[in-house]
C-alpha cells in the first residue's frame, strides 16, 4: 500500500505547535534563517523554478514561472496568500491556518524575501473564524520575535503581513475576484491580461499563491530542489521538440470526503492513482465505486473504469480532467448521478457573481434542467425525419424515420458549452468558473447518460448499478486518454 | 431600502474598542476602501446587522458613497440586512456534506426550531419567532471530513447526528 509522506502536516498534530516556542523546537523558521543566511532571493526564485512547484490552488500553474513574470522595477509589489478555500471537497488548508499558523508565515517571509515584497494581504475565507484568530496569534508572536515588522533578524528587509477577512463569496478564490474583494469591492473578476503579476491589487504587480503552496517553500529552501523533485513523477513531454520536462513534483495534500472509511487529508507523494488513494482513505464505504471527483466540485467526474487514472497534474488533464485543489469526493453505487449533478449545479448557480450574462443565465437554466429531470419531468420528444426509402406500399419514397430524442439532455449540453465549452476549452465568460459550470454538467450527463435517460423515461430519480448506469469505455470521451501515454512516459 | 429614501432616525457610530480596532485596520492598506470588509464586519458584529445608519456610518469612515456601500453589502451572503437571531446556524448543504446526510440533520433542526430555512432575500422566515435562532444553509464550510457539519455563529459542529444536535441547542444560554 502507498505509504503517507508527511511533510507539510509532519508537525501538525503536536501539541501546540501553533505556538512560537513550539514551532521553534521543530526546526521553525530555520529555513527562513537559511534563505537569508545562503541565498540572494533571485537564487530562491530559480531554486523554486527548478523544484517544479505547481500552484495547489486549482489550476496548477508553476509558481516559478508565476514569480518570472512580476516585474522588479515597479514598486510596490504585493504578495496575495489565497485562504479563501471553498472548493466543495476541499479542507487542507484550514488545517494549516488552525493547528500550525507559523508554517504559512515561514512560506510567506521565503517568498517575500525572494521577491522583495513587503506587504503581505492574507485573504482568509470568512467562516474561517477559528483559523484567522490562531494566524492572527501567530503573526503577533512573529512581530515580537522579530521576524516580521522592520528590519527582520537584522537583515533590513521589512515585511508586514495581514489578514483580510472575505465574506462568503466562492468567486473571491479566483485571483482576480479576490483582488476586487480586498480592494473593497464586489469580488468580481477582472479580465485577463493584464495579469495579477504585472497589474494586481491596487495596480501594482502582485504575486497571488495559495497556502499549500506557500507551505512548500520552506521544505523547498531547506532540503533542496534534489530532495524535493525526487518525490512525485517528472513526465517528458513528447510532443515538443526536443521533450519538454513536465514535474509534477513535491507531496500534495489530497482531501478525501464522501464514501470511504477514513475521510481526512492525505499528504502523498503525487501520482498515486484513484484506487490507491481509496485504499489509503481505509477503503470505500459501501459495495462499489460509482463515480469519483477528482479535484473539487469543478473537476469532471471520473467512472469506475477511469479509476487507474494517476491523480497528478498532467495525467488528470490528459484524462480530460484536473487535479484543481485536490478535493477528492468518492461516491458509491447507492448514489444518483443526476441528485449529485443537482446540488453541485445548486452550489454554482448560487455562486455565479453575475458580472457575465452566459454565467449569470446560463448556470441558474443548467440547473432548473437538472431539477426538471430530477422531478421526472425531463421532457423527450419523438422526432420523425424524412428519409428515403423503400415506403409500405413498396415503392421508394419517403419511410419518415422516428427517433427518440432526450430534449433535456442535448438542451444540457448545448447551455452548459455555450457558457464554456469543455471540447474546445474556451469560455464565454470573464473568468473560469463558466467552465467550472459546464465541466461537472457535461461530464456528468456524458459519462452517465444511462441515469439521465432513465429518469427522464421513468419519470422519477432511477439509481441504476453501477455497470448499467455508466457508459461503456469506448463510448467514454476520455477514456482513452486515462493513462499517460508512451510519450509522456517517466522521464 | 430600494426606491424610497431612507430615513436614519438614529445615527450608528463605533464603540471605543471597535473605534481601535478600525483605526489600526485602516493603516494597512494604501486606499481606504480597501478596509470595507473588514470594517463591515466589525459594524454587523456590534449591531447585528447592516442597516442604512450603518452604510452611512461606513461611507463616511471609507470616503466613499453610500451607494458604494450597499453595493458590497448586498454582494456578500455573510452580510445581513434585516435583524437575524441571536444564533445564526449555518447548516452546509453542498455534495460531501449531502454524501453523509446532511438532510436528515436539516430536518430534524427545522422541525426542532419550528421555523423554516432563511433564503438570501427573507431571513425572517428562518428565525424563530422569539428570535434566538436563524437557520440558514449555505455552502461548502471547507470541513467536508466531519461532515456533516453546521456552524453556530463562528464554532463549527462537526459529524452531526440529530442527537448530537438536541444536546448542542440544549447547550446554548438564553
Amino acid at each position: 500500500m502507498v505509504q503517507e509522506r508527511r511533510i507539510l502536516y509532519e508537525h501538525l498534530d503536536v501539541p501546540n505547535i501553533n505556538t512560537f516556542d513550539v514551532f521553534r523546537q521543530h526546526e521553525g523558521y530555520t529555513r527562513f534563517e537559511k534563505a537569508i543566511a545562503d541565498f540572494e532571493p533571485d537564487d530562491i526564485a530559480k531554486m523554486v523554478m527548478g523544484s517544479g512547484l505547481k500552484g495547489r490552488g486549482g489550476a496548477g500553474f508553476s509558481t516559478g514561472l508565476k514569480w518570472s513574470f512580476v516585474p522588479r522595477d515597479i514598486e510596490p509589489r504585493y504578495l496575495c496568500c489565497n485562504a479563501d478555500e471553498s472548493e466543495p471537497g476541499t479542507f487542507s488548508n484550514r488545517y494549516v491556518l488552525e493547528k500550525n499558523p507559523h508554517l504559512l508565515i515561514e512560506g510567506i517571509l521565503i517568498c517575500c524575501y525572494a521577491m522583495g515584497i513587503e506587504t503581505t494581504y492574507v485573504y482568509i475565507r470568512g467562516e474561517f473564524t477559528l483559523g484567522k484568530k490562531m494566524l492572527d496569534a501567530a503573526i503577533k508572536e512573529a512581530y515580537e520575535q522579530g521576524y516580521l515588522g522592520e528590519n527582520v533578524r537584522d537583515t533590513g528587509l521589512n515585511i508586514n503581513i495581514y489578514t483580510h477577512p472575505g465574506a462568503g463569496a466562492y468567486i473571491c478564490g479566483e485571483e482576480t475576484g479576490l483582488i476586487e474583494s480586498l480592494e473593497g469591492k464586489r469580488g468580481q473578476p477582472r479580465n485577463k491580461p493584464p495579469f495579477p503579476a504585472v497589474e494586481g491589487v491596487f495596480m501594482k504587480p502582485t504575486v497571488v499563491q495559495n497556502v499549500e503552496t506557500l507551505c512548500n517553500l520552506p521544505f523547498i529552501v531547506g532540503n533542496g530542489v534534489d530532495w524535493y523533485t525526487k518525490m512525485g513523477p517528472t513526465y517528458a513531454d513528447m510532443r515538443n521538440d526536443p521533450p519538454t520536462p513536465d514535474p509534477n513534483t513535491g507531496t500534495k495534500l489530497y482531501c478525501i470526503s464522501g464514501d470511504v472509511n477514513e475521510p481526512g487529508v492525505y499528504e502523498l507523494d503525487l501520482g498515486l492513482t484513484c484506487s490507491e488513494l481509496i485504499e489509503v482513505a481505509g477503503g470505500l464505504r459501501g459495495e462499489e465505486v460509482k463515480a469519483v471527483i477528482p479535484g473539487g466540485s469543478s473537476a469532471p467526474i471520473l467512472t469506475h473504469y477511469e479509476l487507474d487514472t494517476r491523480l497528478d497534474f498532467t495525467s488528470l488533464t490528459l484524462a480530460k480532467s484536473m487535479l484543481g485543489s485536490g478535493g477528492i469526493i468518492v461516491m458509491n453505487e447507492t448514489r444518483n448521478i443526476v441528485d449529485c449533478l443537482l446540488n453541485i449545479m445548486k452550489f454554482y448557480a448560487h455562486e455565479s457573481c453575475g458580472q457575465c450574462t452566459p454565467c449569470r443565465w446560463g448556470t441558474p437554466w443548467v440547473r432548473d434542467i437538472v431539477q426538471r429531470i430530477a422531478d421526472g419531468e425531463g421532457r423527450q420528444t419523438t422526432i420523425t425525419r424524412p428519409k428515403f426509402g423503400i415506403t409500405e406500399s413498396g415503392r421508394w419514397g419517403d419511410t419518415g424515420e422516428t427517433e427518440e430524442i432526450y430534449e433535456d439532455l442535448d438542451l444540457l449540453e448545448n447551455v452548459a458549452n455555450n457558457i464554456a465549452n469543455v471540447d474546445t476549452m474556451t469560455w464565454n465568460t470573464i473568468c473560469v468558473f463558466g467552465i467550472a459550470v459546464s465541466w461537472p454538467a457535461v461530464s456528468y450527463m456524458r459519462k452517465f447518460r444511462p441515469e439521465f435517460e432513465a429518469a427522464i423515461r421513468e419519470g422519477k430519480l432511477v439509481t441504476l448499478p453501477v455497470a448499467e448506469a455508466t457508459v461503456p469505455p469506448e463510448e467514454n470521451y476520455a477514456y482513452q486518454q486515462r493513462i499517460i501515454p508512451q510519450e509522456f512516459a517517466d522521464l | 431600502m430600494s426606491d424610497e429614501i431612507v430615513q436614519i432616525e438614529t445615527p450608528f457610530q463605533f464603540n471605543e474598542e471597535n473605534k481601535r480596532e478600525f483605526d489600526e485596520l485602516i493603516g494597512r492598506y494604501p486606499v481606504k476602501e480597501a478596509a470595507m470588509l473588514p470594517t463591515l464586519h466589525l459594524a454587523q458584529r456590534q449591531e447585528g446587522y447592516i442597516t442604512p445608519a450603518v452604510m452611512k456610518y461606513v461611507a463616511e469612515l471609507l470616503e466613499l458613497s453610500v451607494m458604494k456601500v450597499k453595493d458590497v453589502v448586498t454582494f456578500y451572503p455573510m452580510f445581513f440586512e434585516e435583524q437575524v437571531g441571536k444564533y445564526v446556524i449555518r447548516i452546509c448543504h453542498t455534495l460531501p456534506c449531502a454524501l453523509r446526510d446532511c438532510k436528515v440533520v436539516l430536518e430534524h433542526l427545522k422541525a426542532k426550531l419550528g421555523t423554516d430555512v432563511a433564503s438570501e432575500t427573507d431571513l425572517a422566515k428562518g428565525t424563530t419567532d422569539d428570535g434566538k435562532f436563524t437557520l440558514m444553509k449555505v455552502e461548502c464550510l471547507a470541513s467536508c471530513d466531519v461532515a456533516p457539519v453546521i456552524m453556530v455563529n463562528d464554532d463549527l459542529y462537526k459529524n452531526l447526528t440529530p442527537e448530537k444536535v438536541d444536546k448542542l441547542l440544549e447547550q446554548l444560554p438564553n
